[in-house]
């Protein structure tokens, strides 16, 4: 499966070209069927039919094939300097126009080379933004992409202050304003399409593919004897898991990676205080009902003296 | 969030259980010294009921007297005299009146016996009972010429008699004072209310006090025999 | 039986003696002309169209938020402190009707009214900075985002605004005069006070709870898994010192409108003493949050500092003056710690949401001169309908002919 990816890449497209195949690839999702070494049955349904990306930055070569891919394929303005590598002076963070970013992380120096990382929605397997969402308009599908019902949004931003990775961009610039990310193209996926940005790298920096094989493929090179890379598979654990997974030789604070998230996913911290909700309705009017009939039959007493059951006229 | 290095979390509990009984110990002294050395006794509203002296809503009930269930009360005075009236239910009930009719001094009066008639302005006549076993050595000589002040002023300008007691601790036995009376008082309003007509009855939600003459209210016709009932001498041995 | 508007001409039509306070029309409009109605007049005259200005040309236009700083003053203000503040409502409620607490009576209505106002005009600062405010009842009718603490929200503050307002129909049925339909209502006041202090305890906590999301843009002297519990013990202490400054402001206010046999002093009081209290446990366990998270060496910074003058200046201060207050029937003093004490709940609110949040972000956030007047506008039109009301409904003071037989 592997080197069919490979050579399929090394032929599509070079750089500025966007070359757009519907090419079907191997692991179309769920027909894989394989259950993951050491998986439960459900667990690995679920593995199965989970899609995914690995972002192997000691590939990139910056040439932004995927920014343009993107804008193209969503209608959005083709990205600034698209042929000018001084557009990687500054780094550039998404906005509402542009869904995908390729940032240089380490200026070549000598020998050792410039590295370049691509961020983009990490589509978390548990996303914060979708368990913020109080009208489900941000909502995760089964495969992987977390998608964005326009309609459903009101606008209260709440997704932007929990997503830990600042993806979800707002436009303050409209009146009817929306939230704009990138879709991980979730329709293209849906009709057996790769995701625009994947199908156009002419180097193989990004995989697309079944997250667990894609974990399997990072960890062969990662944990390889006398491999060049960083310990670690971002978005492994992170924040319970992303779709969006990242290796690299340099570290990962250099990439601009937040590196000081658990591996918790952020849903868990509002579950406690939510889990209280139930309990409160619950015991909240026996403790009340009882407190007032307690007070009651005291002010009662003090009325009309001891032996009086009677309730106060008034009431 | 900063995770805990397991050595510091044993320094961290314990610091946290000794801040939560830093807390309870002081929050004891800080309870007593927030609600104050003494409590002002006043309460928020003007129309607060004072203990005993208010009505069970509409009628007054002094602190200071006993009561008989015929709705007479006594009081005593420091010369060992007592002095008797009827109370603020009775007057009102009966309403007004053309005349008290007192027994003469010297007379023998006994506790839940006859003692004094009420006639109504309209002639119709109520008995009422004696509080209290005794001899009685002084009327009321105001009455004879305004015995309204026995309708409006129960308690005080409308006194009815001074008597003195001859078993006056057993005869309090059977008074009822404080608590008791304002309880007594409620059953007796409870009774009451039962005879209310619906145009009354409005009038009671809303805290008004009720009319003068309640009896001739409800029962125009043979209020006084309703009036008897609840003062006790309605019946056989009612006079004639 | 009679009707209570003895003081108005019985010749005057309903509108001139149920809205234009018994007078003619054109004399009312006259009687407007006072300084203070000038200046509100002022703040609407600006902060209508800078409304109408947000919703035309958009929030961008108008606030200086951000992609790193999606909330500003209008959530951490207007929704949070508006909340917080209007607590007043549930805490009175529950005192006077739960815990039986009868002389607080004469303070209940106007707390209740408060919170009303303090709810509606905090979901109208909200609707004024969500993007898509129509899309309202989404999360209400068709979309649910269940796990989000947002949705709870929601759902509590439609239903409390409900609650509130049926809470304060009596007030406008004895208004109106119609005493069957306020019988209705009264009867109904135990079970909304108890639903009232549910959903309460439910989203004053929550409020505090969306911010259980931000770990990392949280300053961890604020950040902490207590946030909800701070929340709503913060909000009964805010809402009693709220009802002890918005009852010491009414009765000189409204004078012709009051109970004068109603001591406000005492109430004062007494209402110090539980916010003393309260702001006592709330200190213990803010202490608790900041050795639970193991951050004591925090303390010694910049942001620690200030952490300390929160909770120092704004909450320890406060509960030890009204403790002195309190005790010594020094209502002057507990009326000045009221007011510190409300501060220090929109103090408290504006760290967690603005001042704290993204400390270490080098894009911070400041409001815009537009922001703040819209938040301005807001609080004076609610001030000025809370006038309205009391001018006409029977709030600081009973009607004659309902005091005996209130239930309430």
């Amino acid at each position: 499966m592997n080197l069919n990816r490979r050579m399929f890449f090394k032929v599509a497209g070079a750089a500025g070209a966007v070359a757009l195949s519907p090419a079907k690839t191997a692991s179309a999702g769920a027909d894989d069927g394989a259950l993951t070494s050491g998986a439960g049955a459900a667990e690995g349904a679920l593995n199965a039919g989970r899609r995914g990306v690995l972002v192997d930055a000691t590939k990139c070569i910056g040439c932004r094939a995927c920014e343009a891919a993107c804008s193209e394929i969503n209608a959005l303005p083709s990205p600034a300097m698209l042929d000018d590598p001084a557009v990687f002076a500054t780094p550039r963070t998404m906005d509402t126009r542009t869904y995908t970013v390729v940032n240089r992380a380490v200026t070549a120096s000598g020998t050792a080379p410039a590295r370049f990382v691509k961020r983009q929605c990490m589509h978390c397997l548990e996303p914060a933004c979708a368990s913020a969402c109080l009208a489900r308009a941000l909502d995760k599908t089964p495969t992987g992409p977390v998608v964005y019902h326009k309609s459903r949004c009101l606008g209260c931003r709440y997704c932007m202050v929990a997503c830990p990775f600042n993806v979800p961009q707002y436009e303050y610039e409209s009146p009817l304003p929306y939230v704009r990310k990138c879709t991980f193209c979730a329709d293209r996926q849906a009709t057996g399409l790769d995701p625009a940005c994947t199908s156009v790298c002419p180097t193989g920096a990004l995989t697309f593919g079944n997250r667990e094989e894609l974990l399997d493929m990072a960890r062969e090179r990662v944990y390889a004897k006398d491999s060049a890379y960083v310990r670690h598979i971002y978005g492994e654990h992170q924040v319970g898991g992303t779709s969006w997974m990242y290796i690299t030789d340099v570290p990962f604070e250099k990439l601009g990676l937040p590196t000081e998230l658990g591996t918790y996913a952020y849903s868990s911290l509002t579950q406690a205080s939510l889990a209280a909700v139930p309990f409160v309705l619950t015991l909240w009017p026996p403790l009340l009902m009882g407190i007032y009939s307690f007070s009651k039959r005291r002010n009662d007493i003090e009325a009309h003296g001891p032996d009086r059951q009677e309730e106060a006229h008034h009431e | 969030m900063i995770p805990h290095d397991i050595l510091t979390l044993y320094s961290a509990k314990m610091l946290e259980y000794g801040i939560a009984v830093l807390f309870l110990l002081l929050f004891v002294p800080f309870w007593t010294y927030v609600q104050g050395p003494s409590r002002v006794p006043a309460l928020a509203t003007a129309r607060v009921r004072q203990p005993a002296a208010a009505a069970a809503e509409w009628f007054l009930i002094p602190v200071d007297r006993a009561f008989h269930r015929g709705h007479a009360w006594l009081k005593a005075s420091t010369d060992g005299l007592v002095t008797v009236g009827m109370d603020d239910f009775a007057a009102r009930l009966v309403g007004p009146l053309s005349r008290v009719s007192l027994p003469a001094v010297g007379t023998a009066v006994g506790q839940g016996e006859m003692a004094w008639r009420l006639v109504a302005s309209d002639g119709r006549v109520v008995d009422m009972l004696s509080p209290v076993d005794g001899t009685v050595v002084e009327l009321n000589a105001a009455l004879a010429s305004a015995p309204e002040a026995a309708e409006t002023d129960p308690y005080e300008q409308g006194w009815l008699m001074k008597v003195r007691p001859s078993r006056l601790r057993a005869n309090r036995m059977s008074l009822l004072s404080g608590q008791a009376a304002r309880r007594w008082m409620d059953e007796t309003i409870a009774g009451l209310r039962g005879h209310f007509a619906p145009g009354l009855g409005a009038l009671a939600q809303d805290g008004g006090v009720p009319l003068s003459g309640m009896a001739r209210a409800i029962d125009p016709d043979h209020w006084d025999r309703l009036a008897a009932r609840f003062l006790l001498t309605g019946g056989e041995d009612a006079h004639a | 039986m009679n009707s209570p508007t003895a003081q108005t001409l019985p010749e005057r039509g309903w509108a001139s003696e149920k809205i234009f306070l018994g007078m003619p029309f054109w004399e009312y409009l006259r009687s407007l002309a006072t300084p203070g109605n000038f200046v509100a007049g002022l703040i609407m005259a600006i902060g209508v169209p800078v409304i109408a200005y947000r919703f035309i040309f958009g929030l961008g236009a108008v606030t200086n938020l951000s992609q790193t700083n999606p909330w500003g003053i209008w959530i951490g203000f207007d929704m949070l402190c508006g909340v917080a503040l209007a607590a007043g409502g549930y805490s009175l409620a529950t005192a006077v009707y739960v815990f039986g607490l009868k002389e607080y009576h004469p303070v209940v209505r106007p707390a209740v009214l408060t919170g009303f106002l303090g709810y509606l005009f905090a979901v109208l600062g909200l609707a004024a900075d969500l993007g898509r405010p129509w899309n309202l009842p989404v999360p209400i009718f068709y979309s649910f985002g269940g796990p989000s603490v947002m949705f709870e929200i929601a759902w509590c503050v439609v239903l409390y605004l409900t609650v509130l307002g049926m809470e304060f129909l009596p007030p406008v049925f004895e208004w109106l005069g119609w005493p069957k339909a306020r019988m209705w209502a009264l009867r109904m006041t135990i079970g909304l006070t108890v639903f009232g202090v549910m959903l309460s305890t439910l989203h004053q906590s929550s409020l505090g709870g969306l911010f259980l999301m931000a770990p990392t843009k949280l300053h961890p002297l604020w950040y902490s898994p207590f946030i909800p519990a701070y929340f709503f013990i913060s909000s009964i202490a805010a809402g009693l010192s709220m009802v002890i400054v918005e009852s010491a402001l009414s009765h000189r206010a409204f004078q012709n409108r009051v109970d004068h046999d109603v001591n406000i002093d005492k109430l004062a009081l007494g209402l110090a003493r539980g916010a003393s209290i309260v702001l006592f446990a709330y200190f213990f366990i803010k202490v608790q949050g900041v050795v639970d998270g193991g951050r004591w060496s925090l303390l010694n910074t910049g942001y620690g500092y200030w952490f300390l003058v929160e909770v120092l200046g704004f909450i320890l201060l406060p509960s030890m003056l009204f403790a002195y207050g309190a005790r010594n029937h020094h209502v002057t003093l507990v009326r000045w710690t009221a007011a510190w004490s409300v501060l220090g709940v929109i103090v408290n609110r504006l760290n967690v949401s603005v001042i704290a949040m993204n400390w270490n972000v080098p894009d911070r956030y400041v409001p815009s001169w537009m922001e703040v007047m819209v938040s301005i506008t807001l609080v004076t039109i609610g001030i000025s309908t809370f006038r309205w009301i009391v001018n006409r409904m029977p709030v600081l003071k009973e009607l004659p002919e309902y005091h005996e037989s209130q239930a309430n």
